[in-house]
């Protein structure tokens, strides 16, 4: 459960002040899957940022799961996020001097689980990625495809109930970027709620909802039958 | 979790080769430096520490007043110490008498000439504590007839045979019988011996028994509860008893002082006690230039670490997102910095380990503490905690505070504060190394301009010859034979050759009879200043054809005729009488210019020269020409007259630089030091380079692509890094000035610091550091500018 009222959030650099978000109210309920749309520069990683505890709103509230965490420190909100919120990035994001294996097991390491549990959780999610095979190599010797299914295996192995993906397929062909969104709709099916960024009204197809943003404000918002 | 720290910090280090390599290697070189004045230091503090009763045990000083100056000197005579322990029998427990003499050793056909002869009374060894290999401590040395050896001396003189019970012959008098042997000295002992003779042999003898001479030093050993302070208070009555006679009739004063065991070491050294010394202001600079290398070190490790750190912002940014704590990252760069220091650390004791016989050979002694001591390893752990842990906080503290999307967005900007804080590091950086450089420079040109002084004597070509008993018998015989030698210019018997020996004697003077005059002494024969190349200033020289000079004429120094108030041409005619040596009163008969007797380190001192029998040296001045030829003449010579006597001599010059020798040796020290901290200071510069130009790659290629020309370029990489070593040159000059204007002062002749000295530090470092620079900025600047834009 994902409650947001009236966020703004404003950026202040010594010239300028950039209003990013201006008064964002949205619900998502779980197990939802949720597409955001809208020109580039008009917010949506911002949004996403605060959606995933990564950054604070300038104002407004944000109930996430019945805990109000709008005021919250990078302390608290660290402890919320760990294990709750897994993420996907345009970009990847892989840990280069980690193999693939050590990069998904990073979460869980940050999670305390004990090491047998560990190893049955990230050969799983490896297994679902279909980067078993792939374990012991580094984020450079693979593929587009294969770093971001490193990346979702990275985002799901604590098995989180939410996951956030920033233009998941930006960086991939279509092949690959079908493979993803097919990736995430299973997910999706098996419980996860899903906020995702995207350009692509193909991919946004695989959402229930789309949410669009114009200059830091909703303002269409369509559901899927 | 850890595992994975490690991990990550291991294929760092491995991924980053240039960085890794500037930090271990910067660290190790400062370790490894700093190890070594460690030990240095340890083996200073350390010296006489290794005596079971070191708390208790005091050497009795004589002092005296010289012309207004206090004077503490360690020699006393043979008299004082069996009154001292009758008189303070509840005092003192025990006294040693240590009588440190030249001897020749013969054995059979072989005769040596022992310089570290030791006269000491029976309980020696028991009273310090020298161990003994064989023998037993407390009975040794009973039987007069009974000598001992250090392990080094008895193979010189035995090879492999066991030399207990074997018989030595000693000045060719003595028969004793070798009953222990002791272990080598130490280099911490300011005692050093070879050769340890009972001094009961000597007893029936005129000179050990009265009271005025000088010949040993006095050691004692006090009860537990006796205060030093207390007991130097009961001295005066003790002298008055004892010496108030001599002392009236000399008109002179002296006390008594205790110095103890563990101030003896660091006292000033003087040609009146000729025991080894140490100087703390040596220890004190070695220790400030240990701190300062570990510092440009530690720079180096920070200023790099967190250029490193910024670098992996993506990997940051990544764990805050995976769950990250801040206290997480901070652990995982501390430990980082803390595997680089471990390793570091590691590879710093293998390398004092292959160093050490250097470094013992640049020392001129082997440093008694080994390299595997335990306080050094104490010392490496608090490298590793300061270093590993405050090194690498900064980077720490700093990356993990920001929000991760701060740091996921890439690059974080390590902000005005940030390079700020670089920059000054570097300053001091290069402030170190500048002011290192001119401090070496300073010394180094210190010590040539003491070599290359006008001593004011003919140096060169000269031999010295010790003057022993048969060569004393038959000393004009042995003078007329050499003189009538074509390769020798000149021969004279004195006591003391310049840089060597001179006494301290009270004259008296002409119309001050008030005046108790103390000056230095030399006796001699009437070749002294011809045979020295001394200069008359005004009177004559000692002359044959005057046969009253030997006994009524003497000549003396500028320093002394001005010392007592005279103009060099006034002193002429006027009247000395050395108190102890003279029966009548002598005429000064000619001054001559003052030349450097002493060591440059001292003043200049009051000389009076008179003919004496108390001929110690023979000086011989050869003729230019084929010195190997002419020293052979010399010793078929010595060998008439003195054929159980080794020839051992040692050139006039030679003399001077050991003189200087140990100054000579810290010198070369202290400079590897600098040049070593100058290679730290740049090894840093050359990652800031790396970095700078690596972080401008892009920035680099589009100027190009817009018409920047290659030395545009550099200049604008270079311009940047070489701002703070040019400040830190402008900080660095007048604190060399300074520091090193008041450590000339120790001198009495001093160079000037001439303005190219600061210049060539100057231009060194900045050189250095532009070479430095200039290596990264060419290379950035030559590439391909498609290699650059594509970087991103
Ligand atoms: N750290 C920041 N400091 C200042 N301004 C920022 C910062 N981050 C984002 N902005 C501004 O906020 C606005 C929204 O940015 P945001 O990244 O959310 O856009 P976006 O919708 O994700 O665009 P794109 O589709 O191109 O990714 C932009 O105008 C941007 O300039
Ligand atoms: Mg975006």
């Amino acid at each position: 459960m994902i409650k947001i009222a009236n966020m703004h959030k404003v950026f202040s650099t010594e010239e300028v002040e950039t209003t990013a978000l201006n008064g964002i109210d949205m619900d998502v309920r779980d197990g939802e899957f949720v597409a955001i749309m809208g020109p580039s520069g008009c917010g949506k990683s911002t949004l996403l940022n605060i959606l995933g505890l990564l950054d604070n709103p300038s104002e407004g509230s944000y109930e996430f799961y019945g805990t109000e965490v709008a005021k919250m420190s990078e302390r608290q909100r660290a402890q919320i996020r760990k294990g709750n919120i897994g993420f996907v990035f345009q970009s990847f994001n892989l840990i280069d001097e980690l193999t693939v294996y050590e990069n998904v097991e990073l979460p869980l390491l940050y999670l305390k689980t004990p090491p047998a549990e560990r190893k049955e959780k990230v050969e799983a999610a490896l297994t679902r990625m279909n980067m078993m095979h792939r374990r012991n190599h580094f984020p450079q010797q693979l593929s587009g495809g294969q770093q971001q299914r490193t990346a979702i295996a990275r985002a799901v192995v604590a098995t989180p109930k939410t996951i956030l993906a920033d233009e998941p397929t930006g960086n991939l062909d279509s092949k690959n970027g079908e493979e993803v969104m097919n990736l995430l709709s299973q997910l999706n099916a098996a419980g996860t709620t899903i906020l995702m960024v995207t350009h692509s009204p193909y991919d946004a197809g695989f959402a229930h909802r789309i949410v669009n943003l114009f200059d830091g404000k909703i303002v269409t918002e369509k559901v899927h039958v | 979790m850890l595992k994975n720290y490690l991990k990550i910090a291991w294929r760092n280090l491995a991924k980053n080769k240039v960085f890794s390599f500037i930090n271990i290697l910067g660290l190790t070189i400062g370790t490894t430096c700093c190890m070594m004045i460690f030990l240095y230091i340890m083996n200073e503090f350390g010296v006489d520490k290794f005596h079971a009763d070191k708390k208790n045990i005091y050497r009795v000083m004589r002092g005296f007043d010289m012309n207004g100056t206090k004077l503490s000197v360690p020699y006393l005579s043979g008299p004082y110490a069996p009154a001292l322990l009758n008189d303070y029998a509840g005092s003192i427990k025990k006294a040693v008498r240590v009588m440190h003499n030249y001897g020749l050793v013969t054995l059979g056909n072989n005769s040596f000439n022992e310089k570290k002869l030791y006269v000491v009374d029976s309980n020696f060894f028991s009273f310090f504590t020298f161990p003994l290999v064989s023998g037993n401590a407390a009975t040794v040395l009973k039987d007069p007839a009974s000598v001992v050896l250090t392990e080094t001396a008895a193979k010189k003189y035995f090879g492999n045979q066991d030399p207990i019970g074997k018989i030595v012959e000693l000045d060719k008098s003595l028969k004793l019988k070798v009953t222990g042997i002791a272990k080598d000295v130490p280099s911490n002992s300011h005692l050093d011996f070879d050769m340890v003779v009972p001094i009961s042999n000597y007893a029936n003898e005129e000179w050990i028994k009265i009271w005025i001479n000088n010949n040993n030093f006095t050691y004692v050993l006090l009860n537990d509860n006796v205060q030093k302070a207390s007991l130097e208070k009961s001295f005066p009555k003790f002298m008055d008893k004892y010496m108030g006679k001599d002392l009236a009739r000399f008109g002179a004063k002296m006390d008594l002082s205790l110095t103890p065991m563990s101030d003896i070491y660091f006292e000033p050294h003087s040609a009146f006690d000729n025991v080894k010394h140490g100087d703390k202001k040596v220890v004190y600079i070695f220790l400030s230039i240990a701190a300062l290398i570990l510092l440009i070190a530690c720079i180096n490790f920070t200023n790099l670490s967190t250029i490193r750190a910024v670098e992996r912002s993506k990997e940051v940014g990544l764990r805050k997102v995976m769950g990250a704590l801040r206290n997480h990252l901070v652990y995982q760069f501390i430990g980082e910095s803390v595997l680089i220091t471990l390793i570091s650390c590691l590879l710093s004791l293998g390398l004092l380990k292959v160093l050490m016989p250097v470094y013992n050979h640049l020392l001129g002694y082997s440093l008694t503490i080994s390299w595997n001591a335990a306080p050094l390893y104490l010392f490496l752990v608090g490298v590793i905690i300061c270093v590993g842990f405050l090194a690498g906080s900064y980077p720490a503290v700093f990356l993990s505070g920001f929000t991760p999307i701060q740091a996921l967005k890439g690059k974080l900007k390590l902000g005005k504060g940030g390079s700020f804080f670089r920059q000054t590091l570097v300053v001091v950086q290069f402030s170190i190394s500048v002011f290192l450089v001119i401090g070496t420079i300073i010394i180094m040109s210190q010590m040539r301009y003491v070599k290359n002084m006008e001593l004011g004597y003919n140096q060169e070509h000269s031999i010295v010859l010790p003057v022993n008993n048969d060569m004393y018998n038959n000393r004009q015989a042995f003078k007329n034979e050499l003189e009538n030698l074509g390769s020798v210019a000149s021969v004279s018997y004195m006591s003391g050759e310049p840089g060597g020996f001179f006494d301290m004697h009270t004259l008296k003077a002409e119309g001050r009879n008030d005046l108790v005059w103390k000056t230095r002494t030399e006796f001699t024969d009437f070749d002294y200043v011809k045979t020295l190349g001394l200069k008359i200033i005004a009177g004559r020289d000692f002359s044959g054809a005057f046969s009253t000079d030997t006994t009524e004429a003497a000549l003396i120094n500028r320093t002394a005729a001005k010392s007592l108030g005279f103009t060099p041409e006034q002193a002429i005619g006027k009247w000395v009488q050395n108190t102890i040596r003279d029966d009548k009163k002598r005429r000064i008969v000619g001054v001559i210019e003052d030349f450097n007797f002493l060591s440059l380190k001292e003043k200049m001192d009051a000389l009076v020269i008179t003919p004496n029998d108390d001929h110690r040296v023979v000086v011989i001045r050869l003729k230019s020409g084929n010195v190997t030829a002419a020293l052979a003449e010399v010793k078929s010579a010595f060998a008439k007259i003195s054929a159980s006597y080794p020839f051992e001599y040692t050139f006039l010059d030679q003399k001077f630089d050991e003189l200087y020798k140990t100054d000579i040796r810290q010198q070369t020290i202290l400079s590897i030091f600098a040049g070593l901290a100058i290679f730290i200071a740049c090894l840093g510069l050359f990652g800031l380079a790396s970095f700078t130009a690596t972080k401008r790659t892009k920035e680099i290629g589009v100027r190009k692509v817009l018409g920047s020309s290659t030395q545009g370029i550099v200049v604008l990489l270079s311009r940047e890094l070489l701002k703070p070593v040019i400040l830190a040159t402008c900080v660095a000059i007048p604190a060399g000035y300074f520091a090193m204007n008041s450590w000339l002062q120790n001198f009495s002749y001093r160079t000037p610091m001439h303005w190219w000295i600061f210049a060539v530090a100057a231009s060194l470092t900045i050189g250095i550091a532009l070479f430095t620079i200039s290596f990264k900025a060419i290379r950035a600047a030559l590439m391909n500018p498609v290699t650059s834009l594509r970087s991103e």
